[in-house]
């Protein structure tokens, strides 16, 4: 019965804070739709034209992978999301229990708002998806580029990711929500807000030292993959793939340790007149919440860098073969650079939709600070420096983000790379691939702009009596 | 500006301030005009909705007059754009505000600084002093590291109203700043800005319900439906709520 009360959407309600998990959603659910139609179609391609039935299976492992890691950065991006949200709802859902709500019913309703929204979004982005790959294929077809075998529509294993996308938002949503059950009753009449709640000891414990282990066993591992590289072992790429993966799990589980830490060094940078002390403040106000915000970014970036970053050292390497005649090596940069390409242009979804989820946060973050806002204005906060406070959080966050990727792209695709071909050169060849490095750089540069123009112009525009006003 | 008497710091020149438009139109304020004279500790008081906080919002160029003119520190800040009345506001007016008056992230000594920083002031030892003086005169000292969701109502309350005794603004606008207090630190409250008055030449406008608290005042605006309905010098606590009982009967 008190289920009746609480409806769904009551406590996770307007479609600006709802449009973050169904873009995402759609995102992921799009991605997935066109690397499940097209595997599909190079398999019938493959088996119509060669007879090959291997391809399938091939490509089907393949589009899993990548379309588990644009998952799992969804999954990041709106647990953040549904985090914010329910952040700046804590009076009212303090309100909603003083009036007899319970915890568990209030955060059901979350979830479930999340999840229909999610799997509304994954669907949606799926036949987006599957609609764009075929046009594109009876294009390539027409103008006879593809062979003109009969192709499916897509495949019936797309089911299994529009599932994953949809349950992944549902989980999310119980994951982003778990804040609800330490919203008292009581909070609804005391005016603090926003008292981040303490992490519990224990935990934190034992998650940093499972975190240093992996981190500094993958890290070794990773040494030991150059070094096997080194004496032209072929055990060498297995062993870096190991290490990589290890680490960068380690990294994952203790990100909530490392990032706000960063972000604290870059918000330093920032200066120390009020507005940067306030963006940095704000910035690691609570570090899960920055941990979040700033982790996807942090994953696309490294995908992206360590890809470009193996294949440049991997070209480094060729460059210093001798016996090649000028053509071979033509023909060889040719295949690498068209592999970068392809590579890069899978994996840079993880960079859009954390991007997609960035860009709302921060713009939900400023509009959950209107009163705050409104006061700075009233003690004698310019406009300027309202903007430069809100452009500051954003340059604080994104950019330790990008250069954090930066820097840990570098070093998995430059230790791959040396697994690979390390006896082929002398020593250790780092990858600079400079035009990637300057793109993610300019792009990241954009982002945070992109992020904090719009909701600076909201908060340049409060009006400091709003400050006053103790419901708005 | 006649040489005898001092230039008021304060002027309201037939100020309107309505919220809405036609039938459901608030009229806040309906043609108030008054001065006030710098260094002079003013009690506004009336019923609640009478229209004290927009009285207040309006002397501190936090609103705008619907019609009418608004003089502070010698400035007309109905005629002025946002940014300058930010700059005129940081420069000559501390706030204590109803409710909600401290930045979270910020500590309560933090709080008490900002003003400061936003002037480009460097705090000088003598500033440092005061600062310590007021945190503890207030019995903040020992809270003074953190952060206003660790603190009280009260004690919230008492930070803000150290933050805009602190720099030494010429006028000090302070909305019900004993509301949350017991009658101790109220007391305390109440003599500081007593003090900022007669020994730091700050004019202090306060609104209150409290005959006690007005009783520190040397006048008394009282404001009725958007009017101001009565001016008198300092009374006594048994006056002023006379005053205000005379008040309510006049309306009932
Ligand atoms: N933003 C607003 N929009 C519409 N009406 C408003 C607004 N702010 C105040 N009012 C109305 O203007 C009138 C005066 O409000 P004000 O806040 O100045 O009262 P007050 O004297 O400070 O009351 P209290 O003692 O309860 O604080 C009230 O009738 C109020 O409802
Ligand atoms: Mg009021």
């Amino acid at each position: 019965m008190s289920t009746a009360g609480v409806r769904r959407g009551l406590v996770l309600g307007s479609p600006r804070e709802l449009g973050t998990v169904g873009l995402v959603a759609g995102l992921c659910g799009a991605y997935a739709g066109v690397l499940v139609t097209a595997s599909s179609l190079l398999t019938a391609m493959a088996t119509q034209t060669d007879g090959q039935t291997s391809a399938g299976l091939m490509l089907a492992v393949v589009s899993t992978v990548f379309i588990l890691i644009a998952v799992y950065v969804s999954a990041v991006v709106i647990v953040n999301a549904v985090d914010t949200v329910v952040a700046g709802r804590l009076r009212q859902i303090a309100l909603l229990r003083l009036l007899g709500a319970r915890p568990a019913t209030l955060r059901g309703s979350v979830m479930r708002s999340a999840g229909a929204v999610g799997a509304l979004g994954a669907v949606a982005g799926a036949v987006l998806g599957v609609l764009a790959t075929d046009v594109f294929r009876i294009v390539l077809v027409h103008r006879g580029t593809l062979p003109g075998v009969t192709y499916p529509v897509t495949s019936s294993f797309l089911l299994a990711p529009v599932a994953t996308i949809s349950f992944m938002a549902l989980a999310a949503g119980w994951v982003g929500s778990r804040s609800v059950l330490r919203v008292t009753a009581a909070q609804a009449l005391t005016g603090a807000e926003g008292a981040a709640p303490a992490p519990d000891r224990s935990t934190s414990v034992v998650r940093a030292a499972f975190a240093i282990v992996l981190m500094a066993g993958g890290a070794l591992v990773l040494v030991a993959a150059a070094w096997l590289g080194e004496r032209g072992s072929l055990a060498g790429f297995l062993a870096a793939f190991v290490g990589a993966a290890t680490s960068g799990t380690g990294l994952l589980i203790g990100a909530r340790f490392v990032v706000p830490r960063l972000v604290a060094l870059a918000g330093r940078l920032l200066g120390s007149d009020p507005p940067s002390r306030v963006a940095r403040r704000n910035a690691v106000a609570d570090p899960l919440r920055t941990t979040r915000s700033t982790m996807g970014l942090v994953i696309g970036v490294t995908l992206v860098t360590t890809i470009a970053s193996g294949m440049r050292a991997l070209q480094v390497s060729v460059d210093s073969w001798t016996g090649l005649t000028a053509e071979q090596r033509a023909e060889t940069h040719t295949v690498l650079s068209t592999m970068t390409s392809i590579l890069v242009a899978i994996v840079v979804i993880s960079c859009v939709i954390s991007a997609v989820g960035f860009v709302s946060t921060m713009s939900l973050t400023v509009i959950q600070r209107r009163r705050e806002i409104g006061l700075l204005r009233a003690l004698g906060f310019t406009g300027a420096q309202v903007r430069s406070m809100v452009t500051k959080e954003s340059a604080a966050l994104a950019g330790t983000a990008v250069a954090f990727g930066l820097a840990l792209g570098l070093g998995y695709g430059s230790v791959g790379a040396q697994s690979l071909v390390g006896f082929q050169t002398d020593g250790f060849v780092w990858g600079l691939p400079w035009a990637v490095l300057g793109t993610v750089a300019v792009v990241g540069l954009l982002l945070v702009l992109v992020a904090a123009a719009p909701p600076a112009r909201r908060a340049v525009a409060i009006a400091p009596v709003q400050a006053l006003h103790v419901d708005r | 500006m006649t040489p005898s008497q001092p230039h008021p710091v304060l002027s309201f020149r037939d100020v309107h301030r309505v919220y809405g438009e036609g039938s459901g139109a608030v009229r806040a304020l309906d043609g108030v005009t008054v001065d006030v004279e710098p260094s002079r500790f003013t009690a506004v008081m009336g019923p609640s909705g009478s229209g004290k906080s927009t009285f207040m919002n309006l002397a501190a160029g936090l609103d705008d007059p619907t019609s009418g003119e608004v003089w502070l520190a010698g400035q007309p800040l109905h005629a002025m754009d946002e940014d300058r009345r930010t700059r005129l506001r940081r420069d000559h007016v501390g706030f204590v505000f109803q409710a909600f008056n401290l930045v979270p992230t910020l500590t309560a000594r933090e709080n008490v600084v900002l003003p400061f920083e936003l002037a480009g002031r460097r705090l000088t030892a003598d500033d440092r002093a005061r600062i310590d003086g007021l945190l503890e005169s207030l019995g903040l000292l020992a809270r003074a590291g953190h952060r206003p969701a660790a603190l009280s109502g009260g004690q919230q309350q008492r930070v803000a109203i150290a933050r805009a005794l602190a720099i030494g603004p010429h006028v000090v606008i302070a909305d019900e700043p004993t509301g949350n207090l017991d009658t101790r630190s109220s007391r305390e409250v109440l003599s500081l800005m007593r003090t900022a008055a007669d020994e730091y030449r700050q004019t202090i406008l306060m609104v209150t319900h409290d005959p006690v608290a007005a009783s520190y005042a040397d006048r008394i605006i009282v404001i009725a439906d958007g009017r101001i309905v009565g001016d008198h010098p300092g009374l006594a606590p048994a006056a002023i709520a006379d005053l205000m009982v005379s008040l309510e009967v006049g309306a009932a």
